[in-house]
């Protein structure tokens, strides 16, 4: 087994993965990070999959993919938004029934996808991801709306590191708390959408959290965590694409689903950093 | 109700039935309907046909069944299905049915391991089934077991222009590279005489909605680009990003591209008419071709 083979850099639907997983994995570790501390992973995961519903209008409309799951995936935060409910398990629940509602719709427009459309394949696309079939012109996109992503969070940097850390402190400071979380959902938002680009809608909390909880672990310090973060993600991201295009050989004439070895190293990751913790 | 008037309405039932049953009509369902025209053809007015899937704007890979479709599939006395699992849902409905079923897929002898579904696109395909038809429907219908039996003669000797077309086509073109997004004409391809470029699994890949390998992408890809292949066939049925970009690139490429239909389009008067008008085009645009 040769460790890049021939065409692996050169192939164009490896270049637009290649993109897309840096896009998703750069701007996820960032936010990923804050979405731990805060302990909105399941915020996270209802943005994820309400967002299923935007993709799969997005083939409907024959509309950019981007654009389908990220108008989606906005509506959504405006949904828990608008619950507005501080306790923890109340948001908790909100964050339940908008995804319940958000899936149902999701299995409306895949059905409509497949019978008046004939996109056969826009169930597995949607929710598990399709990274070597995405559309060409994807991986830029992505790239661009992770560089805005990260601009938008370092604009909201310090005021949201404060009122994630200690929010009364931050409200005495005179920081509306209020429409800092609704920033901060949007950003949220965003970073679904290009995590779901790479790994489809179900898949995309794992590397949301996965990389980010890893980098909590061993990194002293938010940004040493963003950045790391950011780090263990391109490595799941860029690694699973690479394993993919061995696997080419592995059941002849397949490769194996890239989302797989995404997921899979990001569970590798987050294990390893739970030992070295330890040990 | 009285009971007089249950009693005038299970007569009322029981005549309707027995004037149903009074009229020499069979009933039949092609699965797919370019099944169903073959079978119209050779029952004539002797047997009343429908077909389930028929809208050409969809995929029949996809087909969900409903409550109608399995109260027509239970009237009916012949089914046409294909087989290979393409139509496997309909498998279900029909055990235990009184419908004497016929599958092009066991009319023709293939393996349960063969490749490509799409059956009626090899010219061999709708003769042999077409046979099976007429013997079936005169073992239901013994009075016009002469007149299915002429309509099925009928039906083969009016393939024989389709069949001239290929043999015309394999003759100027024989050898000649195509690239396809999926396997859905390949056997009519293949019957031109044609070599088909793009690997199977890719074509596999497309038909059944799952991941593409990028080395079979990446190879597709140098075939349009360095035009090594005469054009690009793809489903008109079938709306995918990747086959899309195929065929961006192709026209890019200044290939030519043509679009075939998985299921008999509504403009096709018959499936000879359809087979041929998509043969004809397939002539026409290797002519254009310049390979």
């Amino acid at each position: 087994m040769t460790l890049l083979q021939p065409g692996f850099l050169s192939s164009l639907p490896v270049q637009n993965a290649l993109l897309i997983g840096a896009g998703a994995a750069l701007l996820s570790g960032a936010a990923g990070v804050f979405t731990v501390l805060r302990g909105q992973s399941f915020a996270g995961h209802t943005l994820a999959d309400v967002s299923s519903a935007g993709g799969a209008l997005a083939y409907l409309l024959g509309i950019s993919p981007l654009a389908g799951f990220f108008g989606l995936a906005v509506l959504g935060a405006l949904g828990v938004e608008a619950a507005g409910e501080r306790r923890a398990a109340g948001r908790d629940l909100a964050a339940g029934i908008v995804l319940g509602a958000g899936m149902g719709i999701t299995a409306l427009l895949l059905y409509l996808d497949v019978t008046l459309k004939g996109h056969g394949g826009a169930a597995v696309a949607v929710m598990f991801g399709a990274l070597f079939a995405a559309p060409p012109g994807l991986g830029r996109a992505v790239a661009l709306g992770a560089l805005a992503g990260l601009a938008g969070l370092g604009l909201i940097y310090r005021p949201l590191l404060l009122a994630t850390l200690d929010g009364e402190l931050a409200r005495a400071d005179g920081v509306n708390t209020k429409l800092l979380g609704g920033a901060y959902l949007l950003l949220l938002a965003l970073a679904v959408t290009l995590c779901a680009m790479a790994v489809g809608a179900i898949l995309s909390t794992a590397l949301l959290i996965g990389p980010a909880a890893a980098a909590l672990r061993l990194a002293r310090g938010p940004v040493a965590a963003m950045a790391l973060a950011g780090l263990l993600g391109l490595g799941c991201a860029w690694g699973g694409i690479w394993l993919a295009y061995q696997s080419y050989g592995w059941t002849p004439g397949h490769v194996w689903p890239v989302s797989f070895f995404i997921t899979a190293l990001v569970l590798a990751v987050y294990a390893a950093a739970a030992l070295a913790r330890r040990g | 109700m009285t009971r007089l008037g249950l009693l005038a309405a299970a007569a009322a039932l029981a005549l309707g039935v027995g004037m149903a049953r009074a009229q020499p009509v069979l009933r039949a369902v092609g699965i797919e309907n370019q099944y169903a025209n073959v079978m119209a053809q050779i029952g004539g007015p002797y047997v009343q046909v429908s077909a389930i899937e028929s809208d050409p704007n969809t995929d029949p890979h996809e087909f969900e069944i409903s409550p109608q479709v399995a109260g027509e599939l239970a009237a009916a006395d012949v089914v046409v299905e294909n087989g290979l699992g393409y139509d496997a849902w309909a498998d279900k409905l029909l055990r235990g049915g009184h419908a004497e079923v016929i599958s092009a897929q066991r009319v023709l002898n293939l393996p349960g391991t063969t490749q490509n579904p799409h059956l009626w696109y090899d010219p061999a395909t709708m003769p042999a089934v077409a046979q099976a038809v007429a013997a079936a429907f005169a073992a239901k219908d013994p009075a016009h077991a002469a007149y299915y039996q002429a309509r099925a003669h009928a039906f083969d000797a009016s393939l024989q222009p389709w069949r001239d077309e290929l043999a015309q086509i394999k003759t100027l073109y024989g050898g000649t590279a195509v690239a396809v997004s999926e396997p859905v004409a390949d056997d009519l391809l293949l019957a031109a005489g044609l070599k088909i470029a793009t690997p199977f699994t890719l074509q596999a890949a497309a038909m059944n909605g799952t991941d593409p390998a990028p080395q079979d992408v990446a190879f597709q890809q140098n075939l349009l680009v360095s035009r090594q292949v005469a054009l690009y066939v793809f489903n008109l049925q079938v709306q995918d990003t990747l086959s899309d970009s195929f065929r961006a690139l192709a026209q890019q490429s200044d290939l030519r591209v043509l679009g075939v239909f998985e299921t008999m389009p509504k403009g096709a008067k018959s499936y000879q008419d359809w087979m041929h008008g998509e043969t004809a085009a397939l002539a026409q645009a290797l002519a254009a071709s310049g390979h």
